[in-house]
């Protein structure tokens, strides 16, 4: 409107999106630049198991470990319900209900992990503490369930779009030909809306990979990985809540922080990876095939 | 400290009202850091700078101004305080925090599984405990079960579990979270006490200071001037901490 008329319009829309542009480039240039110097200097040792900044060890595995664990155990637990959850929204509910769930459920996606993290430290931790007998709850499990708790509103949004995305004739084509309605479900609309739906999950995925806040309060924050390793019920930490507590402490600069970087680098390259093939998944907007 | 400090600003406000001061919380490492970058005009310390810290900032004329004092005692939960466990020698904390010593009926008291609460690395409390019992305020917890930052962060963590060994300020103890006599090598016992506490007697003491980059001048030199003041050492009496001018 304004934008076509005006030249200062115009040139106002441009800018904003030059700034916009320039941020990236510039988050990506500095945290590249910093974090790729750990290399050069700390070498091989990056990849073994103890950090120990007073005796110069920066090893990451611990926390490339606390993420991975905590991420499958949030997509073990909100993939099947999300999925499900949203089979009931779509297909199983009468419209007026599903407005209604489908909005209550994104209230569910605003409230700020700073909550959810006070609710792991006080509930959830405790009752996991209780459950399995530990000295504590603040666990791998804990930070994976509430992790689930924080992506189960994107998943169930994004798969109730898909669904709702697959266009009504398909449903009454395999109506009419007799099939249960379980059937019409499993053979004709998932696979019509899968890639969406992976779409979604991935979304979720890479929402799950970066949550720090909650995560800190939650994890323990104890640089090992669990003997076995799929003991999920110890302390851990992820990459996030490693640099939550310890990136202040560090100067700037230094190998400490430079290594701390070269952990936040990979994990923006394994979000912006998840993130890029999430979105060639999702074809927005709009029905499919009409 | 930063209770202390809470108050002060409150009180430094009414005070002179045209000067404002942002507050900020974070450990003893943070606070270094920052006053050595330019960040912070005044940092708040509880231990002193380590080595690498003033090689870092060569150009920084770090200045401390010692404000109060503060003990740093074992702490556990009020169910093994219950118990029966009050006493611990310093070489019986240092078995467990290596993990020689791993349940509590190994010390006389419940069959209990030690959780290790551990704190940040370069956090005030840790260095000045970690020197007194494991020699090297730098040094590992193997046996940690926990790492956790601020002093409430560890209070809630302590009063959660019922069987946590840590290491907490005086002014932190409440009715779950216990503070114990600490046993001498020639067997007297120290009792965590304030009046063991204010006569300096208690084994593991420190001094609890504010940090400048120099001389401090202006406003934050009349900041640390009043919590110098009677009515800034007040302040730290009630909060728990042992003042340095009568």
């Amino acid at each position: 409107m304004f934008v076509s008329v005006s030249k200062a319009g115009k040139n106002a829309v441009i800018t904003s999106t030059i700034i916009s542009m320039a941020i990236i480039v510039i988050v990506f240039a500095v945290i590249g630049l910093q974090g790729l110097q750990a290399i050069p200097e700390a070498g091989w040792s990056l990849l073994s198991r103890s950090w120990n900044p007073g005796q110069g060890e920066y090893g990451i595995l611990s926390m490339i470990y606390g993420t991975t664990a905590v991420t499958i155990v949030a997509l073990l637990i909100a993939v099947p319900v999300g999925v499900l959850s949203a089979i009931v929204i779509s297909e199983l509910l009468p419209s007026r209900y599903r407005i209604l769930v489908k909005s209550s459920l994104e209230v569910l996606a605003g409230i700020p992990s700073i909550i959810y993290g006070l609710l792991g430290v006080a509930v959830l931790s405790v009752l996991i503490g209780n459950l399995f007998d530990l000295s504590t709850g603040r666990t791998i499990l804990a930070g994976g369930i509430i992790l689930a708790i924080m992506i189960l509103p994107i998943i169930i949004t994004l798969t109730e779009d898909a669904l709702q995305n697959v266009p009504s004739r398909y449903r009454e084509a395999a109506k009419v030909l007799g099939l249960y309605n379980y059937e019409v479900m499993k053979d004709t609309i998932l696979p019509i809306a899968k890639s969406d739906i992976i779409g979604g999950i991935l979304l979720g995925l890479g929402r799950a990979m970066g949550e720090t806040m909650a995560m800190m309060l939650v994890i323990g924050s104890l640089d090992r990985i669990p003997d076995p390793f799929y003991n999920i019920l110890v302390p851990g930490q992820t990459i996030t809540s490693k640099l939550g507590r310890e990136i202040m402490e560090s100067a700037f600069g230094s190998l400490h922080f430079n290594s701390m970087i070269f952990m936040g680098l990979l994990l923006m390259a394994a979000v912006f990876t998840v993130t890029i093939i999430a979105q060639r998944n999702i074809r927005f907007g709009g029905r499919l095939y009409e | 400290m930063l209770p202390i400090i809470t108050i002060a600003v409150e009180e430094f406000h009414d005070l002179y009202p045209d000067h404002k001061v942002l507050l900020n919380s974070g450990g003893s490492g943070v606070a270094i850091n920052q006053v050595g970058a330019g960040q912070l005009h005044i940092g708040m310390i509880s231990r002193d700078l380590t080595d690498e810290e003033l090689g870092r900032h060569p150009d920084v004329e770090f200045t401390k101004h010692t404000i109060g004092r503060d003990a740093v005692l074992p702490v556990v939960s009020s169910e093994i305080f219950d118990a029966g466990i009050r006493v611990l020698s310093i070489n019986e904390m240092r078995m467990i925090l290596t993990g020689e010593v791993s349940n509590w009926q190994q010390l006389g008291g419940p069959d209990r599984e030690i959780l290790v609460i551990d704190k940040e690395r370069s956090r005030g409390t840790r260095h000045v405990f970690m020197e007194a019992v494991m020699g090297d305020s730098e040094a590992s917890v193997p046996a940690a079960g926990l790492v956790l930052g601020a002093n409430n962060e560890l209070q809630l963590a302590i009063t959660q579990s019922n069987s946590a060994f840590s290491m907490l300020s005086f002014a932190w103890q409440n009715e779950h979270v216990k503070g114990l006599a600490i046993k001498m090598e020639d067997g007297t016992v120290i009792e965590p006490s304030e009046e063991n506490m204010r006569a300096g007697i208690y084994p593991i003491m420190r001094d609890i200071m504010l940090l400048t980059n120099g001389r401090p001048e202006g406003k934050n030199g009349l900041f640390i001037d009043f919590i110098l003041s009677e009515k800034g050492q007040e302040i730290i009496e009630q909060t728990g901490y042992v003042r340095i001018s009568q």
